[in-house]
C-alpha cells in the first residue's frame, strides 16, 4: 500500500496543524493541511484520506465551551460526510481542542453506535486556569484504540484550561466496561493519580485523559503527542544526553513517543 | 425583540471560576463569600423565533452534560447578584462568535444592525455580606468601568422573572459624518483648535504647517481639488505623524549635554542615528547574516539559506494602566502583526512579556487606578489569552515589581517569526508598490477605538457612548487573517504589506504610499463597526487586527477567493498612485490632499537639555553593613524576595509548547521549576537547527546611573543567550526603552535634565556595548513619560515616575541544539567552576535593595574581557565539555547557586576562597555582588583538563563539586558559611506566591 492520506483540520483559530502534519509525515503518512471551509464548500474531498486528525487550537477563540462552535458547524454542513468517514473504517485523532470537538460532535465516545450524541464533556479545570506542564500518562491495556498499541506509559505535554473530563455515572461504567478510557494521568511511577495535582492537571474525573470510541478507530486526547516529535522537546533531555555521554542511559529510539501514536495509525492501515 | 439565554453549570459541578473569585474576596480584601456560582448570559438582539431560540440554546450554547440553561432567568440561589456586562462598543469576542454559530445552525444572517451580548451575573452566598463588600468585589475584582458596566442586586430587590432585564449594549451615534475646515488665520488660531481638538500638534509645527497650507502653488492645486484651508483629516494625519510614537521626536532630537561633575559637554544630534543606526549599519556590513534593519515593521536575520527570521519589540503601558487585561492582550496581539507586516510576511514562531508594576502587596497612601496585584493579574492574563489564542508559544519573560511603576506600570512585548527567503523566487525582505495597485484592508472593523488614546478617558460617558479609547485586542480574528496572508503571500499575491497599529490607516497608508509616491483613497469604502464615525476618525482609529496589504489588480479575484475561504473581511479602500499626494475622498466630497514628502519638510527638531551629576555629587554613598552572622536566614530571605522568587505561577499559564518547536522550556530542572537563561526553540521542525533567545531587564542600576544600567542589561542577555549554547558571532539584539519624560519643566518636571542625561548615557552604554559584543540593533522602540500623577491620603497627587528601565532582547542561531545546555547539575561528583571575577560591586544589588540601601558601587561592564571567557566558553559548550551551565545574575553568587542546586535536585559544595577575584572580598560580598560576565557551570570530572586547557588565562576556577546529599553547602577555606537543605531552599523560593496558581 501507498503511504496513508492524513487530513490535518485547520481554520478559524485552530492552531497545531503544522506540527500535527510533521508528526504524520515522521510516521510515514502523506499529510494535508486542509481549511474546514474547504471540506465544506467540497475543493476538498474527504474521499482520498485515511486519516482525519482534528487539531489542538482554540477554534472561534473558545467561546461558549471549547470546541462547541466547531462541533456546531462541522455537525451541520458536513456531520453525514463525517459519520460515513468512521463507518467506512478510517481512524479519527483529536487533540486537545480537537477532542473537545469530538466531543461535541458526539463523535466519542460513540457508545451503543450512536456517534451524534454529547455524553461526555470536558469543562474548565478545577485549578481555574490554563496550564502548560508534562504529564505522565498510563494506558489501558485492554483498550482497543489503534493509536496506543505497544505504549504501556507515556509522558507527553498538555496545554488547556477546559480539559476536565466530565460525565455520569452510569456512561463512565460504560466506558470502563468497554475499555473505551485510554489513557489516564499518573504519577511519576505510573501509579495512579487518584485526581492529586499537578499529576492530574485539571481534576479529571478518574483521571481520564483520552478516551476512543468501541472500534478504537476514534481516540480523543486531551495530551498532545505532536508536540513531542523530536526527543528534545521532552523536559528531560538535555539531563538525558548527559546521561547517553557517560554512558548511564540508552540513546533514545528514533520514533519519539509521542510520534509513535501517529506511526501506530498508520501501521494499521498498511497492515 | 431581544432574547436572552442564560447558562450555568449544573449544581453539582464545581465552579472554578466562582472558587477563584470568593478565594481572591478573602486574600485580597478579607471578604468571606461562602459560594459563588457563575450565570453566562447571552443577549441576543435580532429577529429569532422562540424556536430558534430554543435551537440555538440547547444545541450550541448549553452543555447537556455539565451545564442547565434557560430563556428566563435561572433560579440559582444567592444573598446577591452581581451583574458584569460591556459598555457599548468594547470588543465582545464571544458575542461576535455566538452570532457564527447561530448563523452557522439556524442558516440565517444577522443583519448590520443585530448581534449578540455576552454578560455574566455572579450569585454569591453569604449570610453576613454588605453592600459595601459586594461593590468592592464588583469594581475591584470583576469590572473595570472603563470598559464595563455592573449592577448589584440584594436577595431582596431581585426579581426571578425579570432577571437583569434586557441590557443591549449598541452603539448608537445619531450623528453625520462630517468634514471640518480648520482656520489657519494666525499660529494661534491653530494652536487653539489645535488644543479643542485634542490634535496635540507640537507648537513649534504649527509655523510649518501653516507656511505649506498658505503657499500659493498649494492652494491652488488644493482649490483644483475643491479645498481651501486644512480639514480636521489633513491635520489629523499630519499630527499622527509628526506623534512621538511615530516619529520618535525625542529619539531624533538634538541633546546638550553636559556633566556637571567633570565638566565635559557634548551635543548629540539624534540618539537614534549615533547610537542606534550607525553602530547597526556598521556591523550589517560585517555581519552577513543580518538580512534586513531599521526599515521595516521588524529586523530580519538570517536562519538558515532558505529561511529568515524576524523580530521586534514594544510596549503598550497606558492602555494597560487603564485597563490591564485589555491592554496588555491589544499589546501582544499587536506586536505579533508587526512580524506579519515584515517583508512579505512572516509567520509567528514566538512571543515574550516583561512586566512592570508596584508591589503587590502594596498597601501605602498612594491611590493607583488599579491595585498593583490587580493589574498584575489583568497583564498575565492579557497576554496568555493573546499569546495562547494565537497559537505561538510564549517561552520567555520577565517581572519586576518596584514601586515607581505605580505611576505608570510597563507592558513590554516581543515577537519572532520566520520567513521563506524567497517567495515565488523574489526576495521576500524586500518589498514595494506600483502606481496602479489596490489598497486592501483586511481583518477587523473600523470603530472609535483607540482614536486619540487616553485623552478620551476624561470624556464623560453616556449610556450608548463608545467605550473605545481602551481596546480589547481580538486573536480569534486575528489568527484567521494570519493564516490567509501566509497562504496569500506563499501564492505571490502580497506585493507589499504593513499592519496598522498606531495611527491606524493614517499610518499604514500614509507610509506605504511613499513607496509608489501617492495614494488615492475612499473612505466610505472602509467597512465599520457602527455608522457615525468622521471621516477623520475612520482615517486615524486605531481597531485592531488590521493589515494593509497592496496587490496588483490581475490578483485581486485570487486574493478575494481566498480571503472568502479564511472567512476573513478584505476590501479594497483604493489605489495606490504616482502623484506624490494623499488624496482622500468619501463618496466624492474632498477630505485631503496633501504631498506625502510634507512630512519631510523641516519640521524643527526637538531640543532636550541634558545634565549628568555623578552619584557621589548626588549624595549616593556605599551603605556602611557589618559582615551577617546568620547567612543560613540570609539566604532564605534573598530567595524569598519578589523580585528574586518563584513565578512558576505565570510561567505556567503560558503555552509554550505550541508549534512543537521547544527546546529550552522557560521552567526546567529536575523538578521543571527553575527559570531557565534563555529559550530554544526549532523553529524549522525537519531541521536540526535552533533559535535562542533570551532577555534582561536590570532598572535598579539606573538608580546610580543609566550607562551601566544599560551596559550590565545586554551584558545579561548575550550571557544568557551564551549559556544555552548560542553563538557569539551571531546576537542580534532589540532594545526597547521605558523612559519617565526628560523635558525639562521647572514646576511639572523639574528633574528632567538629569533623566534627559540618564538616556544619553544610556544611549552610549548601548552603542558601546554593541559594538564591542557586535549586536546589529534589528529593531528597537521607546516609549517615554512613563510618569503618573497618583492621589494620595488627604486628596493631593504625587508624580511617580518610573525607574529608566530598558528591555533587550538578543537572539541567536545554533547550528545543532543537540548541543543546548541547561542550568542544571546532572550526576554527582562533577566540578562547579565560576567563570569571571567576583568585584565589591553591590551597588543597586538585590542585597543592598534587602536592607533599602543603593550603594554606589554598580557592577561594570568589560566587553572586550568577558567576551574571551563567552567564547572559551561556547567552545567547550560545542565540545560538549559542560554539564550544565548558568549565568549568575540578579541577586549573585548566593542565590545562582542556590537556583542551580535547585534545578539539579542535587548537592552542591562550594568553596568561597577558591571563587576568582582580584582583591579579596568578605563573604556576603563575594555571594551577593552582581558583577558581570559571569557563569556557574558544572565539568564532569574525567572532562577537566580539556575544559581548564579552554579557559587558558582566563578568570576561571572549581569552587567545588556537586554532591549526592540534598545540601547546599558554602563554605569559606575551613570555615563554614552556610548549609541549607534544597527543600528548605525551595520553600523559601517557593513561598512568596507559592499558593498562586
Amino acid at each position: 500500500m501507498t503511504r496513508p492520506k492524513a487530513l490535518v483540520l485547520t481554520g478559524y483559530g485552530l492552531n497545531c496543524d503544522m506540527e500535527t502534519a510533521y508528526a504524520f509525515e515522521q510516521a510515514g503518512a502523506e499529510a494535508q493541511r486542509v481549511h474546514i471551509n474547504a471540506l465544506i464548500d467540497g475543493s476538498v474531498s474527504l474521499d482520498p484520506f485515511q486519516i482525519m486528525a482534528f487539531i489542538g487550537g482554540f477554534s472561534w477563540g473558545d467561546d461558549h465551551g471549547a470546541g462547541v462552535v466547531q462541533a456546531v458547524r462541522m455537525k451541520t454542513k458536513i456531520g453525514d460526510r463525517l459519520l460515513r468517514f468512521i463507518e467506512q473504517g478510517n481512524l479519527v485523532i483529536g487533540i486537545c481542542n480537537g477532542f473537545q470537538c469530538l466531543v461535541n460532535l458526539g463523535l466519542l465516545p460513540g457508545l451503543d453506535g450512536d456517534y451524534t450524541r454529547r455524553s461526555v464533556a470536558l469543562t474548565y479545570n478545577d485549578c481555574g486556569n490554563f496550564r502548560d506542564d508534562w504529564v505522565f500518562l498510563a494506558k489501558e491495556k485492554q483498550s482497543p484504540c489503534v493509536f496506543t498499541k505497544g505504549i504501556d506509559r507515556i509522558e507527553l505535554p498538555i496545554r488547556h484550561g477546559e480539559g476536565k473530563f466530565f460525565t455520569d455515572p452510569h456512561t463512565f461504567s460504560q466506558l470502563q466496561a468497554q475499555r473505551q478510557i485510554v489513557l489516564r494521568y499518573a504519577l511519576p511511577d505510573g501509579g495512579a493519580a487518584k485526581g492529586a495535582f499537578p499529576f492530574n492537571p485539571n481534576g479529571s474525573l478518574d483521571d481520564v485523559a483520552g478516551i476512543c470510541d468501541p472500534t478504537g478507530r476514534v481516540f480523543g486526547l486531551m495530551p498532545h503527542p505532536e508536540a513531542y516529535n523530536h526527543w528534545t522537546n521532552h523536559p528531560d533531555w538535555t539531563r538525558l544526553k548527559e546521561e547517553i555521554q557517560r554512558g548511564k542511559s540508552a540513546p533514545p529510539e528514533d520514533v519519539t513517543p509521542g510520534v509513535r501514536m501517529f506511526k501506530n495509525a498508520v501501521d494499521y492501515l498498511v497492515g | 425583540m431581544p432574547s436572552r439565554i442564560e447558562i450555568t453549570l449544573k449544581p453539582e459541578m464545581l465552579d472554578a471560576e466562582g472558587l477563584a473569585l470568593s478565594r481572591k474576596a478573602r486574600d485580597y480584601f478579607g471578604i468571606e463569600v461562602d459560594s459563588v456560582r457563575t450565570v453566562h448570559l447571552l443577549t441576543i438582539d435580532a429577529d429569532l423565533t422562540e424556536a430558534q431560540c430554543e435551537r440555538v440554546r440547547s444545541d450550541v450554547f448549553t452543555n447537556p452534560v455539565t451545564q442547565i440553561s434557560s430563556l428566563r432567568p435561572l433560579a440559582v440561589e444567592a444573598d446577591w447578584i452581581i451583574w458584569v456586562g460591556f459598555r457599548p462598543g468594547v470588543r465582545d469576542n464571544a458575542g461576535a462568535t455566538a452570532v457564527e454559530a447561530m448563523e452557522d445552525l439556524l442558516g440565517i444572517t444577522f443583519g448590520p444592525r443585530e448581534a449578540a451580548y455576552t454578560s455574566k451575573r455572579y450569585c454569591l452566598k453569604g449570610p453576613r455580606l454588605c453592600r459595601p463588600e459586594v461593590e468592592k468585589i464588583a469594581s475591584e475584582l470583576l469590572a473595570n468601568d472603563i470598559i464595563q458596566q455592573w449592577m448589584i442586586f440584594d436577595a431582596k430587590d431581585w426579581d426571578p422573572a425579570q432577571g437583569v432585564g434586557f441590557i443591549i449594549p449598541k452603539v448608537k451615534l445619531d450623528h453625520t459624518p462630517t468634514v471640518s475646515v480648520l482656520s489657519i488665520d494666525s499660529d494661534e488660531t491653530l494652536q487653539r483648535l489645535s488644543v479643542e481638538r485634542n490634535l496635540a500638534l507640537n507648537p513649534n509645527d504649527i509655523p510649518i504647517i501653516r507656511n505649506y497650507f498658505l503657499n500659493p502653488a498649494v492652494k491652488a492645486q488644493r482649490k483644483a481639488v475643491g479645498l481651501d484651508e486644512p480639514t480636521d483629516v489633513e491635520l489629523e494625519y499630519i499630527s499622527q505623524a509628526r506623534s512621538d510614537h511615530c516619529n520618535h521626536n525625542t529619539f531624533r532630537g538634538l541633546f546638550n549635554y553636559a556633566d556637571l561633575s567633570s565638566g565635559e559637554r557634548d551635543t548629540i544630534n539624534s540618539l537614534f542615528k549615533t547610537c542606534i543606526e550607525a553602530p547597526t549599519l556598521a556591523l550589517k556590513e560585517k555581519k552577513s547574516w543580518v538580512v534586513s534593519v531599521l526599515w521595516d515593521n521588524a529586523g530580519v536575520g538570517r536562519f538558515d539559506d532558505d529561511t529568515y527570521y524576524t523580530i521586534t519589540g514594544e510596549t503598550h503601558n497606558s492602555p494597560s494602566n487603564m485597563e490591564a487585561y485589555g491592554g496588555a492582550i491589544t499589546g501582544i496581539v499587536g506586536i505579533y502583526r508587526d512580524p506579519m507586516g515584515t517583508g512579505l510576511g512572516s509567520r509567528l514562531i514566538m512571543g515574550s512579556y516583561g512586566f512592570c508594576v508596584g508591589h503587590r502587596d502594596y498597601d501605602g497612601d498612594l491611590k493607583p487606578h488599579l491595585h498593583p496585584r490587580r493589574l498584575l493579574d489583568g497583564v498575565i492574563e492579557g497576554v496568555r489569552d493573546g499569546g495562547n489564542k494565537s497559537g505561538i508559544p510564549t517561552p520567555c519573560g520577565q517581572v519586576l515589581f518596584d514601586d515607581g511603576y505605580m505611576g505608570k506600570c510597563l507592558v513590554y512585548v516581543t515577537a519572532l517569526g520566520i520567513m521563506p527567503a524567497r517567495v515565488k523566487g523574489a526576495p521576500s525582505e524586500q518589498k514595494t508598490i506600483l502606481p496602479g495597485d489596490l489598497v486592501v484592508m483586511c481583518g477587523g472593523r473600523v470603530g472609535k477605538d483607540g482614536i486619540h488614546g487616553v485623552t478620551a478617558s476624561s470624556e464623560t460617558f453616556s449610556e450608548h457612548t463608545p467605550a473605545g479609547h481602551v481596546q480589547i485586542g481580538d486573536p480569534y480574528t486575528q489568527k484567521k487573517m494570519q493564516d490567509f496572508l501566509l497562504e496569500a503571500r506563499d501564492e505571490g499575491l502580497i506585493r507589499f504589506i504593513t499592519d496598522n497599529g498606531g495611527g491606524g490607516l493614517s499610518s499604514s497608508i500614509g507610509e506605504s504610499a511613499r513607496f509608489s509616491n501617492g495614494c488615492r483613497i475612499e473612505l466610505e469604502k472602509v467597512p465599520l463597526k457602527y455608522d457615525g464615525l468622521d471621516q477623520w476618525e475612520i482615517w486615524v482609529s486605531e481597531s485592531q487586527e488590521r493589515m494593509t496589504v497592496a496587490i496588483a489588480p490581475e490578483n485581486e479575484a485570487r486574493f478575494f477567493q481566498l480571503s472568502t475561504q479564511h472567512a476573513v473581511e478584505s476590501t479594497v479602500i483604493g489605489r495606490y498612485t504616482d502623484t506624490g499626494k494623499l488624496h482622500i475622498t468619501y463618496n466624492g466630497t474632498p477630505c485631503a490632499y496633501v504631498d506625502l514628502d510634507l512630512l519631510t519638510a523641516g519640521f524643527p527638531q526637538w531640543v532636550f537639555d541634558a545634565e549628568w551629576r555623578s552619584p557621589e555629587e548626588r549624595g549616593l554613598f556605599e551603605p556602611v553593613i557589618g559582615e551577617p552572622q546568620d547567612h543560613k536566614q540570609l539566604l532564605l530571605d534573598m530567595l524569598a524576595r519578589p523580585n528574586i522568587c518563584s513565578k512558576a505561577w505565570i510561567s505556567r499559564q503560558y503555552d509554550h509548547e505550541v508549534q512543537g518547536t521547544s527546546v529550552i522550556k522557560p521552567l526546567v530542572g529536575v523538578g521543571r521549576d527553575v527559570n531557565s537563561d534563555a529559550a530554544v526553540l526549532r523553529p524549522v521542525l525537519g531541521s536540526r537547527r535552533g533559535l535562542a533567545f533570551s532577555q534582561a531587564l536590570l532598572p535598579f542600576y539606573s538608580r546610580i546611573d543609566a550607562y551601566h544600567m544599560t551596559a550590565c542589561t545586554i551584558d545579561e542577555a548575550v550571557r544568557r543567550l551564551i549559556a544555552v549554547g548560542g553563538d557569539p558571532e551571531h546576537i542580534g539584539g532589540v532594545d526597547n526603552f521605558c523612559w519617565p519624560t526628560i523635558q525639562y519643566d521647572p514646576v511639572k518636571n523639574p528633574d528632567g535634565r538629569f533623566k534627559a542625561a540618564q538616556l544619553v548615557r544610556s544611549c552610549r552604554a548601548l552603542r558601546d556595548m554593541c559594538l564591542a559584543y557586535e549586536i546589529p540593533l534589528l529593531s528597537g522602540k521607546d516609549s517615554m513619560y512613563v510618569d503618573g500623577h497618583l492621589a494620595g491620603r488627604y486628596g493631593e497627587t504625587h508624580k511617580v515616575s518610573a525607574l529608566e528601565s530598558l528591555q533587550f532582547s538578543a537572539s541567536s542561531v545554533i547550528a545543532d541544539i543537540e548541543r543546548c545546555v541547561a542550568l542544571d547539575p546532572k550526576l554527582a561528583g562533577d566540578r562547579v567552576y565560576v567563570i569571571g571575577w567576583t568585584g565589591d560591586e553591590l551597588g543597586g544589588s538585590e542585597y543592598y535593595d534587602l536592607f533599602e540601601a543603593v550603594g554606589c558601587n554598580v557592577p561594570q561592564v568589560d566587553p572586550a574581557a568577558f567576551l574571551k571567557s563567552y567564547r572559551a566558553l561556547h567552545r567547550a559548550i560545542q565540545e560538549q565539555l559542560v554539564a550544565s551551565v548558568h549565568g549568575v545574575y540578579r541577586g549573585g553568587l548566593g542565590v545562582h547557586l542556590a537556583l542551580t542546586a535547585m534545578a539539579g535536585g542535587i548537592g552542591l559544595e562550594v568553596d568561597l576562597a577558591a571563587v576568582p577575584v582580584r582583591t579579596p572580598l568578605r563573604s556576603d560580598r563575594l555571594l551577593y555582588s552582581e558583577s558581570a560576565g559571569r557563569f556557574i557551570v558544572t565539568v564532569a570530572s574525567e572532562r577537566r583538563e580539556a575544559f581548564e586547557s579552554l579557559f587558558q588565562g582566563l578568570p576561571v576556577a572549581c569552587v567545588g563539586q556537586v554532591t549526592a546529599s540534598p545540601v547546599l553547602n558554602i563554605r569559606r577555606g575551613g570555615e563554614p558559611v552556610l548549609e541549607l537543605t534544597l527543600p528548605a531552599l525551595k520553600k523559601a523560593w517557593q513561598s512568596t506566591f507559592g499558593d498562586l496558581i
